[in-house]
């Protein structure tokens, strides 16, 4: 589904966020990238899912090159791909149902995108409403969408890609500001949802613990560069001390005497031995 | 990630910023006593002889108010003209703001994350999306830069007395502050939902309209209804250079040194502005 080869993002300040990356990734493929904050997962999402431009290097989607795309070819293209974000970035003062319907965004002329703001179709709460059901909330389709949780918001935020109806779901942190015991249940759902219709997912988890758990394939990224890229079984605890060594704050520098104890003091959790 | 090196010292240091609010104060201190000398104020002027008895004459003049059933009467007219000048003033200055207030967004035409992906490398495409943004801009600044009341003063001159005038005055210089404000206003939306929105494929008219637009929707409100309280205020003035309403009544008033009908119709115009406040509260505290 994606080709990177030598994928490259500097931010104007010098900052290398993404240095020279080769990675492939095959359709219907689920994988999960870890990695201290400040890595720059969150900047290869950006590029994934073409928001910002790549400084140099090649990034094909199914077989195409899609680095140098404009206007509708560039839009075309974002349709195929949808994000669910740390922060839900959903439109608080919207209702619901149009944060959901704003999925179909790519896919609506203008004129149809004004008729449904202002009185969505039977066919658009249809649609909206069987999404809303499969992430567990249909009952809060018409309620105003900064009056729900952060777990809520972040259903939403799902129920909108599924309106989109993409090959590939992009995940930047979907469960880091939901409580654990439902970061579990979105990872779960995330898995299922891709799982049913084929889609590619990749998913950027904070905590080491669900990656190793849920996904058949494991990302380290550190530094802007990929560290490891390998099966959950074949991920060691000695890959993962220096995948996070010297992260925590406490402990600036790489030649960090207890690299262990940094591990620890940042937000990974170690899986249960 | 890897940083260079950061060179650059901080560019002020406390002792020299220290000097520089001093020589802001000095300065502004000479401003001051410039435009005291250069104004010739003499605030004693209002109660030499002379002054004394004109204001005694003028206070003397307003009471008892003018209260007569005919000139109550008479005053619908100018007080429905003065409400049509700034409902219509407003309304103009909507339909000139808003297009190009949008037109006037950096955001929405070349800056930011809607752009970065579309724009870059392309400085030919960024130029052609910042022509139509440098000119909404300018044209938003001489709309705005002229006050109403010379506007009018040049409308009364095109097409004569009456409200007419006043309605042109009032949509032009508010169109342009409306649009300045409007575009900050949009400017200032977080781009996080605009972002999302984006990554599903939408373009940036349809990111204005499901993202940026709800977002904004009461500060836009509220600012268009401060300007509709203010046009209320301003058709008073405009009515003094011709432009009907209030004004022109008060205008009349003060030449025929009928000081009771003047106090009557500040009175009215107060009561309607303070009527208007409360109105636009309430319509403000509906659409948070």
């Amino acid at each position: 589904m994606y080709q990177l080869e030598k994928v490259t993002k500097q931010f104007d300040r010098g900052l290398m966020a993404v240095d020279r990356v080769d990675l492939g990734i095959r359709r219907g493929e689920r994988l999960a990238v870890i990695g201290p904050s400040g890595a720059g997962k969150t900047t290869l999402f950006r590029l994934l899912n073409l928001t910002i431009p790549l400084t140099s290097g090649r990034l094909s989607i199914a077989g195409q090159e899609v680095g140098a795309l404009r206007g509708a070819r560039l839009r075309e293209h974002r349709r195929r791909i949808g994000t669910v974000y740390q922060q839900q970035n959903l439109v608080p003062r919207l209702r619901v149902i149009h944060n959901v319907l704003a999925g179909r965004l790519g896919a609506w002329s203008f004129l149809r995108a004004v008729r449904s703001l202002i009185r969505p179709t039977r066919e658009d709460i249809r649609a909206a409403h069987a999404a809303l059901s499969r992430v567990g909330i249909p009952e809060k389709l018409w309620a105003r969408t900064d009056e729900l949780s952060g777990g809520q918001q972040q259903r939403v935020a799902i129920s909108r890609v599924l309106l989109q109806n993409p090959e590939v779901i992009l995940a930047d942190e979907p469960v880091s500001s939901v409580d654990p015991s439902l970061a579990h249940a979105i990872v779960r759902l995330l898995m299922d949802l891709s799982g049913t219709s084929g889609k590619t997912l990749i998913m950027n988890l904070h905590s080491v613990d669900l990656a190793l758990a849920y996904f058949p394939r494991v990302v380290g990224f550190r530094d802007g560069r990929v560290a490891f890229d390998r099966s959950p079984a074949q991920v060691s605890d000695d890959l993962l001390v220096s995948l996070y060594a010297g992260s925590s704050p406490s402990h600036p520098t790489e030649e960090s005497p207890d690299a262990e104890a940094a591990v620890r003091g940042c937000a990974p959790v170690f899986r249960p031995q | 990630m890897r940083k260079p090196p950061s060179a650059a010292a901080p560019p002020f240091s406390d002792r020299s910023k220290a000097r520089t609010s001093t020589l802001l104060g000095l300065a502004f201190l000479a401003a001051f006593l410039g435009s005291w000398h250069l104004a010739q104020i003499h605030p004693l002027a209002l109660f030499e002889a002379e002054g004394r008895r004109n204001m005694a004459r003028f206070l003397a003049g307003m009471f008892p108010p003018a209260h007569s059933p005919e000139f109550l009467l008479g005053l619908w007219r100018p007080l429905l003209e003065t409400i049509q000048i700034s409902v219509m003033g407003t309304v103009l200055a909507i339909v000139i703001g808003f297009p190009l207030g949008l037109l006037g967004t950096a955001s929405l035409s070349h800056r930011g994350t809607l752009h970065d992906a579309e724009l870059a490398g392309a400085p030919a495409r960024r130029l052609g999306r910042m022509l139509p943004y440098v000119l909404a801009r300018g044209v938003l600044s001489v709309f705005r830069c002229i006050p109403e009341f010379v506007w009018a003063f040049m409308f009364v001159r095109a097409v004569g007395l009456g409200p007419v005038p006043g309605v042109l005055a009032i949509g032009i210089s508010y169109g342009g502050m409306l649009g300045k404000v409007y575009s900050e206003i949009l400017e200032n939306q977080g781009q996080q939902a605009s972002e999302a929105l984006q990554a599903t494929g939408a373009s940036r008219w349809k990111v204005l309209l499901y993202g940026m637009l709800p977002q904004a929707l009461p500060q836009l409100v509220a600012y268009t209804l401060y300007r509709w309280e203010c046009a209320v205020r301003a058709s008073a003035v405009l009515g003094f250079v011709g432009a009907g309403g209030l004004g022109q009544q008060i205008e009349l008033s003060m030449r025929m040194f009928n000081f009771n009908e003047v106090i009557t119709l500040v009175l009215v115009l107060l009561l309607l502005v303070a009527a208007m406040d409360a109105f636009s509260a309430r319509l403000r505290a509906a659409l948070v």
